[in-house]
């Protein structure tokens, strides 16, 4: 499960679970009406619950937490998702239905969504923007170096290979292989690698994730995702 | 002016990865070990990191892990009656250099060879009789056998990790696995990797002709795994860029990967890289070796006493270190005399195509070195040959590696080379072509041989090696017969067009087929028909290890590198328990 | 499947991209221009190794060898004699990786190429003599109808021609092997000009992560391919310098 979010936060999300939508009660297995309009036709019949069921301002629950572009929630650890790669963001929905990735309140919005409704939102969200945010207190020089080589090189002696080999060039993404890093908060990054070091994050193929996050000390994984987070691939 | 530096119990000669499995488990033992590689250390971080190291033009198309051939090239004829001339450039088989060796840049495929191979010569002669071979060829037992090495085919692919299915566990045949192989005592380390389109066609093909199609075996790795050295390996992601290539993500199993880290921090073990070992010094009586001599990068001349030296470079170059240290009796192809140089052997490879409508999509740029499935129907002796004329075989499978472009762009025949038709022919098959490859054996003939050369120099001066070799016939009857099965398997794929390319003679220099070079210091239970014995110790000077592909008698059908790591372990084993302890000859003359 | 390119990763949002809250947003349309369309015109190339006559043999039969059609852009489009001029007038025009030493003989096909020349040599060499013979017989090359370029091509391929001793076939070898290459390679060497010849046959690069993918029998795999020397913004940074070692 990520990192527990701050006091402010959980408040909030609470606050925004019974205020919602039904999507987002806890115990509901019933697929979400409100979360795709009548945009798919043939939805299960399962999806065809009474319009009653739906408040009227049926805002989509990810802008909630992960903010109206996409842009996410830095300091409760949400990532930004928008222009990230629709397959990946497919995947984690999935696995969040599925359980293969653990994270309670992701899975009740996953599982609320049928496949083909999680497809559509992975798409809408991988082809928005969302402005580059600054971190607001921006790593050192030396720890700004060190994620550098981490990510164009890697470390012989921690038998960890370059990030961008995978993640692209300036850590950009590559579609069917591995999501952006470039521009995504520090602090998501840094739970991500800590839930991959510890185990509770399972879901990378092949364990490539793991397999790099358990050589990683902290002193690295936060240099690491400072130097990601100080990406700006915007145009200028 | 040779500077005589300070005497060590062991020199090894090429830090691959035999040269650091032996300094590993000799320093480790207590030994002082020098380790002399001519080429430069490199390590996954940085020099493996992608995307630079996903370059076909420079590591494919320009041999840029190999053997600097400018300065030490090798010469090359067909025939005796020719002049052998250089191998200006690298094509048909890519030694390669630095630390790790030629197991940086290989494939990944793991094989053993079948128990049969071992006694090639007598088994042949059991089952079919002495009458059935052409007189030319030369083939022998091996002085050992496959129940002696199966321990150390063992410890061999758990120190890789090697991802596979065994097929035969202590006699018991299992399912999914190869039912030819010979018994095994447990199964592979890790899992088989994943099957790619090509392979799962395959499969069903050759499944549905009756055949018994398995997972080739990967040290591409198809899962994390720590080895028994505590060193731990990543899983392979099928890049298509592993042969001629290092790998970025430590996940092929290369010195750098399995066991440099170990041997690297043992004080007992020295490495010295830019050192061009000359020769190994032998006393007056020639029997007796004092160390080598080597010329460092600078130009300095350094003799380096060693009370033990092995010599674990590329086959190839084995041989050349014995013929230019005066070891051993060099082979004479004219009056069969002498023994270094001579049984040299290679692989003998046919290829088949099939090519599909657009609406198969294969992907081969997905692949791992060693992706595939193949069976072993109609390798080595697994079926009569009774009436065929000719002995070996080949494994056919679905085992292609890449679609890196330059080399890769499959086109039917009758498409031109040039122009309009041949991009179109491009466009139209480059997705949609399946390609078996027939891994055949190699017998040794006595008109295959390697000796030094009589007009080249390498640039320190030193005569390089000729190589004499075509292929036997023997080979190229097995190559016919073994390619026209495999088109049938790509006939019952449903392809639209299948097209066969079996191997035919001249062997020419020009054309990549494998770096599979074996034989020229041949080991074995016969002085006369060896250079080195059963335990790979020279039979002319005890203190002289010989290791590499260059101690087969003559090459199965299976790539050589499974094998050698067996060898290795089985050397290392008598020089630990039985040469250290007491110094002097194992096998009586 | 995703085809947003990576030039419109991430830009500054106005008030106007906001979209209604109940609707579900359509796939936006992919933001900014692919990386190449078809190119119509040859690109521009400062040639450094070939003169202005050998350019002009140079970029017609490259054409030839491999030439624009409705698959895409040819030689001249993908900037293969870029490529050839810059190889040609580096380190391995001038014999990186070939052995040089004599004495030479011609040998037989088993045992390869045997001749003295780089390169380098044997490109100026071939080019001033059919430059030469083509000066005196009439037509230059460039000038040929495309029928007559292609038989003047075989002419060379069979080796029908002698160039001072060097048979004409040796050349039309290297010159067709090094603009497959020129085509093929990388664009970080000056060819395959917008990974031209890659996105005509589906070969996605050198970011080559297919641990998923290649579960995906038989499902065409959707992605831009992707060059070792492009940057996060997609901009692709050529080099002269990369040698044949390691």
């Amino acid at each position: 499960m990520n990192a527990p979010a701050p006091p402010f936060v959980r408040f909030t999300f609470s606050f925004l679970l019974i205020a919602a939508l039904p999507c987002a009660l806890a115990a509901s297995a019933t697929p979400a009406p409100a979360a795709t309009p009548a945009a798919t036709p043939a939805a299960k019949p399962a999806a065809a619950k009474p319009a009653a069921a739906t408040p009227a301002a049926a805002a989509p629950p990810c802008e909630a937490c992960h903010g109206a572009h996409g842009e996410g929630m830095a300091a409760a650890h949400v990532p930004r998702i928008a222009r990230q790669s629709a397959d990946y963001l497919k995947k984690q929905l999935d696995d969040y239905a599925a359980g293969t990735r653990d994270n309670p309140i992701m899975a009740n919005f996953a599982k609320a969504l049928s496949e083909q409704q999680r497809a559509k939102f992975a798409a809408r969200y991988a082809a928005m923007s969302a402005p580059y945010i600054p971190q607001p207190k921006p790593p050192i020089a030396v720890h700004l170096a060190r994620g550098h080589q981490l990510a164009f090189q890697g470390d012989e002696a921690k038998r960890v290979q370059a990030c961008n080999a995978c993640h692209g060039p300036d850590g950009v993404g590559v579609p069917h292989a591995a999501p952006y890093l470039a521009g995504q908060s520090a602090e998501f990054l840094a739970s991500a690698l800590k839930a991959f070091k510890d185990g509770t994050r399972k879901n990378d193929a092949g364990e490539l994730m793991r397999s790099v996050a358990e050589r990683l000390d902290d002193a690295d994984i936060a240099a690491v995702t400072g130097y990601f987070a100080s990406v700006d691939l915007s145009n200028h | 002016m040779v500077q005589r530096l300070k005497e060590v119990d062991v020199v090894v000669i090429g830090v691959g990865m035999v040269g650091s499995i032996v300094a590993k488990e000799l320093a480790a033992a207590g030994y002082k070990v020098v380790g002399l590689e001519r080429g430069q250390t490199r390590f996954t971080v940085p020099e493996f990191q992608s995307p630079a190291v996903h370059d076909e033009l420079r590591f494919d198309i320009r041999k840029a892990l190999m053997q600097d051939n400018t300065r030490e090239p090798v010469t090359f004829r067909n025939q005796g009656s020719q002049v052998a001339l250089p191998v200006r450039r690298w094509e048909s088989f890519l030694p390669g250099t630095g630390l790790g060796g030629s197991m940086v840049h290989w494939n990944g495929q793991t094989y053993r060879f079948q128990a049969t191979d071992f006694q090639l010569a007598t088994r042949t002669r059991e089952r079919y009789g002495k009458n059935f071979l052409d007189p030319d060829v030369t083939i022998q037992d091996w002085g050992v056998t496959y129940d002696d090495l199966e321990p150390h085919y063992d410890r061999f692919e758990y120190l890789l990790g090697t991802s596979g299915k065994a097929g035969n566990i202590k006699g018991r045949i299992q399912a999914g696995g190869d039912p030819h192989e010979s018994p095994r005592f447990r199964d592979y380390p890790t899992p088989p990797q994943k099957e790619h389109f090509q392979g799962a066609m395959f499969r069903k093909a050759a499944g549905s002709l009756g055949y018994h199609p398995f997972p080739q075996p990967s040290s591409n790795l198809s899962q994390p795994y720590t080895n028994p050295e505590g060193v731990k390996l990543n899983a392979c992601v099928f890049c298509g860029f592993c042969e001629r290539y290092a790998c970025e993500h430590y996940a092929k199993s290369v010195p750098q990967t399995v066991i440099l880290p170990v041997l690297l921090a043992n004080p007992n073990f020295e490495l010295r890289t830019g050192c061009q070992v000359q020769r190994i010094d032998l006393d007056s009586t020639k029997k007796h070796a004092t160390g080598v001599t080597y010329i460092d990068a600078v130009g300095r001349v350094f003799e380096q006493p060693a009370s033990l030296v092995i010599t674990s470079t590329f086959a190839i170059n084995n041989i050349r270190m014995l013929l230019l240290s005066g070891i051993g009796k060099p082979y004479d192809p004219a009056t069969g005399h002498g023994v270094v140089g001579r049984n040299y052997a290679y692989q003998t490879m046919s290829t088949v195509a099939s090519f599909f409508d657009e609406d198969v999509i294969i992907n081969p740029f997905m692949a791992s070195g060693a992706s595939g499935t193949l069976i072993n129907d109609f390798a080595g002796d697994n079926f009569d040959h009774s009436g065929l004329g000719f002995i070996g075989g080949a494994y056919i499978g679905a085992v292609n590696t890449n679609g890196r472009p330059i080399q890769y762009h499959p086109v039917p025949p009758g498409t031109p080379a040039w122009g309009k038709g041949w991009k179109q022919a491009v466009v139209k098959h480059y997705n949609h072509t399946v390609m078996f490859s027939c891994h055949g054996s190699s017998v040794s003939q006595r008109q295959n041989y390697c000796d030094l050369d009589p007009t080249y120099r390498d640039a320190w001066g030193q005569p390089v090696l000729r190589i004499t070799f075509d292929f036997p016939p023997n080979d190229i009857k097995m190559a016919a017969y073994v390619t026209a099965k495999a088109v049938e398997i790509g006939k019952a794929m449903g392809a639209k067009q299948v097209v066969g390319s079996p191997r035919k003679g001249p062997y020419t220099v020009t054309q990549y087929q494998t770096t599979h070079n074996t034989g020229g210091t041949v080991m074995g239970d016969d002085p006369k028909t060896s250079v080195v014995n059963r335990y790979l110790q020279s039979w002319d000077v005890p203190n002289v290890f010989v290791i590499g592909a260059s101690n087969y008698p003559q090459n199965a059908t299976w790539n050589p590198t499974g094998t050698l790591g067996a060898l290795t372990y089985w050397a290392i084993d008598a020089l630990k328990n039985k040469y250290l302890k007491n110094p002097g000859r194992l096998v009586s003359a | 499947m995703d085809k947003v390119t990576r030039r419109s990763f991430v830009t500054t949002v106005g008030a106007a991209t906001v979209a209604p809250a109940s609707a579900l947003l359509p796939l936006a349309a992919a933001a900014a221009p692919a990386k190449t369309a078809n190119i119509a015109e040859p690109p521009k190339t400062t040639y450094l190794f070939f003169n202005a006559a050998e350019v002009l043999f140079i970029e017609a039969a490259c054409e030839r060898l491999i030439p624009a059609d409705e698959s895409g852009p040819g030689a001249l489009g993908a900037g293969v004699p870029n490529y050839l001029d810059k190889q040609l007038g580096g380190a391995w025009g001038a014999g990186e990786r070939l052995y040089r030493s004599g004495p030479w003989q011609p040998g037989t096909p088993s045992q390869g190429y045997q001749l003295p020349f780089t390169p380098a040599e044997l490109f100026h060499a071939s080019l001033r003599a059919i430059n030469r013979d083509l000066d005196a017989h009439g037509t230059p090359f460039h000038d040929m109808s495309p029928e007559a370029q292609d038989a003047y091509l075989k002419s060379l391929e069979s080796g029908a021609h002698d160039f001072d001793g060097v048979p004409s076939g040796v050349f039309f070898d290297m010159l067709l092997k090094m603009s497959i290459e020129g085509f093929f390679s990388d664009p970080v060497y000056g060819g395959n000009r917008n990974m031209v010849a890659w996105r005509m046959i589906g070969f996605p690069g050198a970011y080559a992560d297919y641990y998923e993918a290649i579960d995906r029998h038989g499902v065409k795999f959707e992605r831009e391919p992707m060059s070792l020397a492009e940057d996060g913004h997609g901009n692709i940074h050529v080099r002269q310098d990369i040698p044949a070692n390691l």
